[in-house]
């Protein structure tokens, strides 16, 4: 059997920490968005370094630009004076190497002078986005839950670092294009005025003609530069649609050189088949009319290149400002890095949602000022509300249980009022009077006036429901072992039942000597032996009261799995039967029918069983203390449970005094428990027996019946 | 008072009170019962008792207690512990401490006597 080495309720507790660490981890990608790189990984590392039990925490990013990683950490405040932060990283290298690919998922190192566990995590798939490291001095550093936590924190990272890069690198590229295009736009514009001055001035001033054309020539050779510059493609065409220019880049984009093109159709050389009839119409349309779908606006298209390949391209159109037919320049760039970007983004908003959804967190943002609020689909979800309905504190007021409305009121005007972070668990209560318990997390950014929170809220609802049954099993447990463990009891049970005892004694023996002087004492013996029976009443209803305590007035009937029932009690005991080195096997059978009984009472009776048969191997030195418990069904629709133990075996010829009350084989032993077991069986229509074993050790059993269906 | 030894039973338990006093006079001792320790120290046969038959646990002051305040005050009379709690580690401390004997209710009468004759080999000395 697996043997947990610590109690249930500090599993519990353990297992409640870290279900809390891992929601506050979860909520974390909720404060990114939007966040830059550094702001994100500053986050996690707080967050870890409070969760783990860590010396440091450390992040290495490689940078995007293929330059020298950057590094940040933080050292635990216990640590502050020990390690210093500069120490690490080299201690990393001088230890590991520089490779963070090579590097183990666990290793023992010394940084500085303290030895210290290292767990590392990989960012990104194969680690291409870098590496977080913890030290702590534990040597069993990290445990499964904490390299969960690791882990689920480095996939957080990695999704909100890539988010970060993809959303910064769509802002760069479209702050560089809107860049470009002004550019341009004010270079030609000048270009154009001196063109029209010149030409006035031509116009006006014949004998400046000279001079004109010297301007202008300047004019064309800086057009020629800025063309021959300009890291978008330019293209010019006429009113027929021929091309007049065809830049470098435009060369380098299209796969043509410049006067292959020049004169020939711009919709034949670089818009694909499908789309030429379309473009031509448009640009007749433009031409009769004036009326342009395209002119003045960013669209974007797919174009064609030399080799037929397609692709998707940015294009803005003007027309040249010059009288006479219409001219037009065409800007256009290769946007398929970028389609490429939006198409992550896009996937990775959907693996957030999908994740958003798995774990039933929902992220939402509130401006304070102005009550504007912005949901995930998630939250719509745990609200259940119309996903086309405008969420306002109204709306989600609605949804708050009545217990806890005011709480809620109260947390929304603290956040009013200082904007500090909001821990909340609160529940709510859906249309159907379902009632869903929901944990807020959220932080407050921006300045006074322009407060925003930014939060994330997770359905806890099966969570609690969980707790409160595990609550249950836990108080149950503690009344059994409350009520079981006899060893507490025995001062006061033995008090009880040995004073009428001596009595007992005392009284008989006077009593015979009275009987036995000479003469004899008739009326001392009369009255001894009248006290004699008034003990031995007495020390029947100490009995009597006894057993009302072991089974308890209420007998709580219920549908019960013998092994669980079994396995609780194992649990109980476990670190007793490792103080005792009884090495506990359990062979439960797998097809146990359900039985009819009181949990609590029948765990009594498993846990004196327990408790005998390892009193019983106290002596057992030379072999090992072996206790087996079994569980099986017997024929006659009853299942049976039995506990082998190694022990001193049974006293010869005492089988069925065995369950007598008072009668015992142990030193201080007080000959109750096989006692009050046994009519605890019975009122089980059960029954409960011992035999001793073929080696050493004696075997004790019972069998209950169970409902045949 | 009596020609014959005089042995003291303190208990809080009555039926104790009731029926070890008679064993004890089987014996051939006389026997006195009182329901406390106080009631002992207070009363007029406490410099005439040459054996004590005293319950551990017992309500106001409690057996081990009452002896340490004999020692106090110098009566150093023979004393047989009786008790009815399971606990047999009290025994070799009580014992370590001067006591005659330590008996766990119940005791058999033979266990008894034993203890008175062991408690009368010890003369009584009294500084008073």
């Amino acid at each position: 059997m697996d043997a947990p080495t610590v109690s249930p309720a500090e599993e519990a507790t353990r297992l409640r920490r870290c279900l809390n660490d891992l929601v506050s981890i979860i909520a974390l990608p909720a404060l990114w968005t939007g966040g830059e790189p550094p702001r994100i990984i500053d986050t996690l590392l707080d967050a870890l370094v409070g969760m783990l039990d860590a010396a440091f925490v450390l992040a290495r990013l490689n940078d995007a630009e293929h330059g020298p990683p950057i590094e940040v950490g933080r050292v635990a405040d216990a640590w502050a004076g020990t390690l210093r932060r500069g120490d690490i990283g080299h201690g990393l290298d001088a230890a590991l190497g520089t490779a963070l690919q090579k590097w183990p998922a666990v290793t023992r190192i010394v940084i500085g002078r303290s030895p210290l566990s290292v767990a590392s995590a990989r960012l990104g798939l194969q680690g291409d986005i870098g590496t977080i490291v913890v030290g702590s001095e534990r040597i069993d550093f990290p445990g499964e839950t904490e390299r969960l936590i690791l882990d689920v924190a480095a996939n957080q990272a990695a999704l909100g670092l890539q988010q970060a890069r993809l959303l910064s690198e769509q802002k760069r590229v479209a702050a560089e294009l809107d860049r470009h295009v002004a550019q341009r736009t004010r270079e030609l514009a000048v270009a154009n005025d001196e063109l029209k001055k010149e030409n006035a001035e031509r116009l006006t001033d014949i004998d400046e003609r000279k001079h004109a054309e010297e301007s202008l020539r300047r004019s064309e050779a800086r057009k020629t530069a800025i063309l021959g510059s300009a890291l978008d493609c330019i293209v010019t065409i006429d009113h027929d649609g021929g091309i007049t220019e065809f830049n470098p880049a435009a060369e380098r984009t299209f796969g043509y050189r410049r006067d292959e093109v020049l004169g020939r159709q711009l919709a034949d050389v670089i818009i694909p088949p499908a789309l030429r009839e379309s473009h031509r119409q448009g640009f007749a349309r433009y031409l009769a009319t004036g009326a342009s779908r395209v002119l003045g606006k960013r669209i974007e298209m797919t174009a064609v290149r030399a080799d037929g390949s397609e692709f998707p391209v940015e294009l803005a159109i003007t027309r040249i400002p010059l009288d006479g037919p219409p001219s037009f320049t065409g800007y256009l760039r290769d946007i398929t890095e970028r389609k490429r970007a939006e198409e992550e983004l896009r996937r990775s908003e959907a693996f957030l949602a999908e994740a958003q959804q798995l774990s039933q967190v929902g992220s939402f943002s509130w401006r304070v000022a102005t009550d504007e609020i912005m949901w995930s689909e998630q939250l719509y979800r745990i609200f259940e509300i119309d996903r086309d309905a405008r969420v306002t504190l109204e709306v989600i007021g609605a949804r708050i249980h009545a217990e806890d409305v005011s709480a809620f009121k109260e947390q929304i005007e603290r956040c009013r009022r200082d904007g500090s972070d909001v821990q909340l668990e609160i529940r709510l209560q859906m249309r159907d009077r379902t009632i869903k318990h929901v944990h807020v997390v959220a932080h407050c950014r921006g300045d006074r006036g322009q407060l925003e929170y930014i939060g994330a809220v997770q359905d806890v609802t099966e969570s609690r429901l969980s707790e409160a049954a595990l609550a249950k099993v836990r108080s149950d447990l503690a009344s059994v072992a409350r009520v079981t463990s006899l060893g507490v009891l025995t001062a006061s049970i033995a008090h009880e039942v040995n004073q009428p005892l001596a009595g007992i004694v005392t009284n008989a023996s006077t009593c015979l000597r009275m009987l036995g002087a000479d003469p004899p004492d008739l009326d001392g013996a009369r009255e001894t032996a009248r006290r004699t029976i008034r003990d031995g009443h007495r020390a029947s209803d100490v009995i009597t009261r006894l057993r009302t305590l072991f089974s308890r007035k209420e007998f709580t009937l219920e549908t019960l799995d013998l092994n669980e029932v079994t396995r609780e009690v194992i649990a109980l005991t476990l670190s007793e039967f490792q103080r005792h080195r009884v090495v506990l096997q359990s062979e439960l059978a797998g097809d146990l029918p359900m039985i009819t009984g009181d949990r609590i009472q029948l765990q009594q009776v498993i846990l004196n069983l327990f408790r005998n048969a390892s009193d019983a191997m106290v002596d057992v030195h030379e072999r090992p203390r072996l206790l087996l418990i079994t569980t099986e069904r017997e024929d006659g629709n009853r299942v049976r449970l039995s506990v082998r133990d190694a022990g001193m075996g049974l006293p010869p010829h005492s089988l069925d005094s065995l369950f007598d009350a008072f009668y015992t084989t142990k030193r201080g032993g007080m000959g109750i428990g096989l006692f009050v077991s046994r009519s605890i069986v019975e009122r089980h229509q059960g029954r409960l027996w011992a035999e001793p074993n073929d080696g050493p050790g004696a075997t004790f059993s019972f069998s209950i019946p169970f409902q045949s269906t | 008072m009596s020609e014959r030894s005089l042995v003291a039973v303190i208990d809080d338990d009555e039926s104790v009170r009731e029926s070890l006093p008679d064993l004890v006079r089987q014996f051939g001792f006389a026997a006195r019962a009182f329901s406390s320790a106080e009631a002992f120290l207070a009363s007029q046969e406490l410099s005439e008792t040459r054996c004590l038959i005293v319950d551990i646990a017992m309500p106001g002051m409690s057996g081990p207690d009452f002896h340490q305040e004999l020692i106090r005050r110098r009566q150093k009379i023979p004393i047989v512990f009786i008790t009815a709690t399971g606990d047999r580690a009290v025994r070799p401390r009580l014992l370590a401490q001067g006591a005659v004997e330590c008996l766990f209710k119940p005791f058999s009468e033979t266990d008894l006597l034993d203890a008175l004759n062991a408690a009368f080999r010890i003369p009584r000395r009294s500084q008073t």
